[in-house]
């Protein structure tokens, strides 16, 4: 079993999160595939896995794409649990959807219990500047208030797709050796422990 | 949601440190599981090492974690790592394999010590909704597929080809007949009795069993366990009475009569697990010059399985192509897993999608229960990921299909339509479960607008059909409308009358108490007499609603012509 983990390459799970409508699928599709998909299909939940170069590093991505719907609430809590990390969508164009990120970041953090989890807020829909609600400046202070990077992305023209899913990947993958020293720590700390209460007995 | 409830959401402490939190805190939080330990260890008088046993079973899911935390602390017991190992993978070393005998004769007997727990518990568990690793339940605990009633253990074990009889029992009767219907006294002879019970809980534990790994005995003798193990006997507790009567009639005729009225009237799971395992044993009897079980021969093996006498079975087995017709048992294939390449046609993509869907909602519905590990949750998003992949590859069939007409759904070509159907149909076995039913998305949508032709023509024939047909309908209508408002008035009637008898025997029923043996005798006569004018009641009720259905269609023609 010590083996595993050397031959394995690390797999990094992602959830995408927000509203419907908002282009998660997009973001996702053209993450997976370079394409960008104009007519609106409701995701119920999709799940995709692609092998990318992580800083040199051969890294496995899971993506999974959830519903922005509501009534599919009962099979999201099931995945989020298993998630690692979450990019948080909203649309620029849509004020609506921005004012849900704070239902999704709290559901997450209800879920995970983790004030830390990896986290990128991101405002899709980019490239329709003339139609923005969202100011940056409204979206970021909202994304310093929650210690977490915000970037702006057009699933339609690939702006910052590529940087918004390698960002977070990062920050897992920084999550995940930070985890493992403490994990370490605390079982040596275990160990030492047991020994003396030998010794004195 | 449940899940949203923030007072359980604090107990939640994140993916690895509830796994390490798990490890270590082991002893103590499952203090009743020592418990039990302790209770075994007197049953049993051996095994020291019981405790760490336990754990390692409870904490398996949390042992498949992969920080390293979790290796030093296996590290810590070797035995325990081998073990864990032999715990998960269909056996392949001597070793591995007489180790996991061993636990196996363990909790087996403690098994129904914990059948009994297992109810209350699991409602208890199920209100609390668990949130990590560390409360999760064991799901051959929580939810065990043998030993429960039959509707559990469909739903618990699905074959996911819509064909509902539960799992275990399927691939037992797939592996029988491909292997051994030559076997010499199969069913007759018992398996090992440590390797069926190590089978059950590999099936308890959802694990995937190769049962060509075993033998015939083994598997018949799990076969016969699993219908031993059902709380209420397949032919329900309510009909084995009558069942046994209708088998012991002698006339041929009347016996296959009486005994096609009560098959049909069975709960439909019943009835469907009836049929597979008496055609599969007819199938059996076929073979008889080879393995020597003529149809008396198998009636009696089996009639204790059945809970029922052996001249109930032989009988069904006599009539059993006219109690039957047209079944015929086909092998179970279960849905690809990762790594298998997916098929390229649509028919079979389409038939695979649905299996998927099907494996992916137990999935959910189990972790809904709180049956939450590593792995199920990998295999959650591996079962997701085959979706994503199957639904695209068909969007992409589609569309290479309909090239020509790529924005007009007026007329795509006829064939096309013709796929469709046939799959659309077992939809509603794929979501029963009680989770908000999804307009399914990518796929769904594309098979609507398929689907939308073939009624527009319905709708169209009609209109040309001249009204003369409409009219015979609206007729038709009326009088099986009327007849509805007669009908639901009549049950109005025997209801309150029901009702008003029923006031009438309470008081009554003291007087009935003094019996004696005479009395039993024309009791059980009386009940005899009983079912055999109920079962004419029924063929008669029947008659009548055929009668009135040809009366309305009639009346219906007539006012026709008349109006003509």
């Amino acid at each position: 079993m010590a083996k595993k983990p050397a031959v394995q390459t690390a797999l990094h799970k992602v959830i995408m999160v927000g509203s419907g409508g908002v282009g998660k699928s997009a973001l996702t599709l053209q993450f997976m595939y370079d394409e960008f998909v104009e007519n609106y299909e409701p995701t119920k939940a999709d799940s995709y896995r692609k092998k990318v170069l992580l800083d040199g590093e051969d890294v496995q991505i899971d993506i999974l794409d959830t519903a922005g719907q509501e009534d599919y609430a009962a099979i999201r809590d099931n995945y989020f649990r298993s998630g690692e990390g979450f990019l948080c969508i909203f649309s620029i164009t849509e004020d609506e959807s921005f004012q849900a990120t704070q239902e999704f970041r709290e559901q997450i953090l209800r879920v995970k219990n983790d004030e830390n989890i990896p986290f990128l807020l991101v405002g899709n829909k980019s490239d329709l500047q003339d139609k923005r609600k969202v100011t940056f400046q409204e979206a970021s202070d909202r994304a310093n208030k929650w210690g977490v990077p915000y970037v702006e992305t057009s699933a339609k023209t690939r702006e910052h797709v590529d940087k918004v899913f390698y960002d977070l990947m990062r920050e897992i993958r920084a999550r995940k050796m930070e985890e493992n020293k403490t994990n370490n720590g605390r079982g040596k700390d275990k160990n030492k422990k047991k020994k003396l209460k030998c010794v004195i007995l | 949601m449940d899940f949203d409830s923030p007072d359980v959401m604090k107990d939640f402490p994140g993916l690895y440190a509830s796994e390490l939190n798990k490890k270590c805190n082991n002893d103590s939080d499952y203090s009743d599981e020592t418990d039990k330990g302790n209770k075994k260890d007197m049953l049993i008088g051996k095994r020291k090492d019981k405790k760490d046993k336990k754990d390692k079973e409870k904490g398996y899911a949390a042992l498949e974690g992969e920080s390293s935390a979790d290796e030093e602390c296996k590290s810590r017991s070797p035995s325990k790592t081998k073990k864990s190992k032999s715990f998960k993978f269909t056996t392949k070393s001597k070793d591995k394999r007489e180790k996991s005998r061993e636990k196996e004769k363990d909790t087996g007997d403690k098994k129904k010590e914990r059948d009994k727990k297992n109810d209350k518990k699991t409602e208890k568990e199920k209100n609390k909704k668990v949130k990590n690793y560390e409360d999760a339940l064991d799901i051959a605990e929580a939810l065990p597929i043998f030993g429960v009633n039959l509707e559990t253990a469909v739903e618990r074990s699905r074959c996911h080809d819509g064909i509902d009889i539960p799992l275990p029992i399927r691939e037992c009767i797939d592996y029988i007949e491909s292997a051994g219907t030559s076997f010499e006294g199969i069913y007759k002879i018992s398996g090992t009795k440590s390797k069926v019970l190590l089978i059950r809980k590999m099936y308890n534990n959802r694990q995937n069993i190769n049962l060509n790994d075993y033998d015939v005995p083994t598997a018949t003798s799990l076969l016969k366990m699993f219908l031993r193990d059902l709380p209420e006997p397949i032919f329900t507790s309510d009909s084995l009475v009558r069942f046994e009567e209708a088998g012991a009639i002698l006339n041929l005729n009347t016996r296959e009569k009486h005994l096609k009225i009560l098959v049909d009237n069975l709960p439909p799971l019943n009835k469907l697990l009836l049929s597979w395992l008496i055609i599969h044993l007819d199938n059996i009897s076929l073979n008889q010059t080879h393995n020597k079980m003529t149809k008396q021969n198998i009636s009696a093996a089996l009639n204790h399985t059945f809970h029922s006498s052996s001249r109930l079975l032989h009988a069904l087995l006599h009539h059993c192509r006219a109690l039957f017709p047209d079944l015929t048992i086909t092998k179970y294939i279960p849905p690809l897993s990762s790594g298998q390449t997916l098929p390229d046609d649509l028919e079979t993509m389409e038939i695979e999608l649905k299996k998927q869907e099907s494996l992916l909602t137990q999935i959910h519905t189990e972790m809904n229960v709180g049956c939450i590990s590593k792995e199920r949750e990998e295999l959650l998003w591996e079962v997701q990921r085959i979706i994503t992949q199957l639904k695209r590859k068909i969007k992409t069939a589609h569309k290479e299909k309909e090239p020509i007409v790529p924005q007009e759904k007026e007329e795509p070509e006829p064939v096309e339509v013709s796929v469709e159907e046939p799959i659309k149909e077992p939809e509603p076995i794929v979501e029963p479960e009680n989770r908000p039913t999804e307009p399914e998305p990518t796929l769904e949508n594309t098979i609507e607008h398929l689907e939308e032709i073939p009624q527009d023509d319905d709708n169209d024939k009609p209109m040309i059909l001249t009204d003369s047909s409409l009219l015979l309908l609206k007729f038709k209508n009326n009088g099986l409308l009327a007849l509805k408002e007669r009908l639901e008035r009549n049950i109005l009637e025997e209801q309150k009358e029901i009702l008003s008898l029923k006031n009438q025997l309470l008081p009554e029923k003291p007087s009935v108490v003094p019996s004696n043996e005479g009395l039993d005798e024309l009791m059980s006569l009386l009940q005899k007499e009983n079912q055999i004018l109920q079962i004419n009641k029924i063929n008669l009720v029947r008659k009548i609603i055929e009668q009135q259905e040809i009366c309305i269609e009639l009346k219906a023609k007539l006012e026709l012509s008349n109006q003509v």
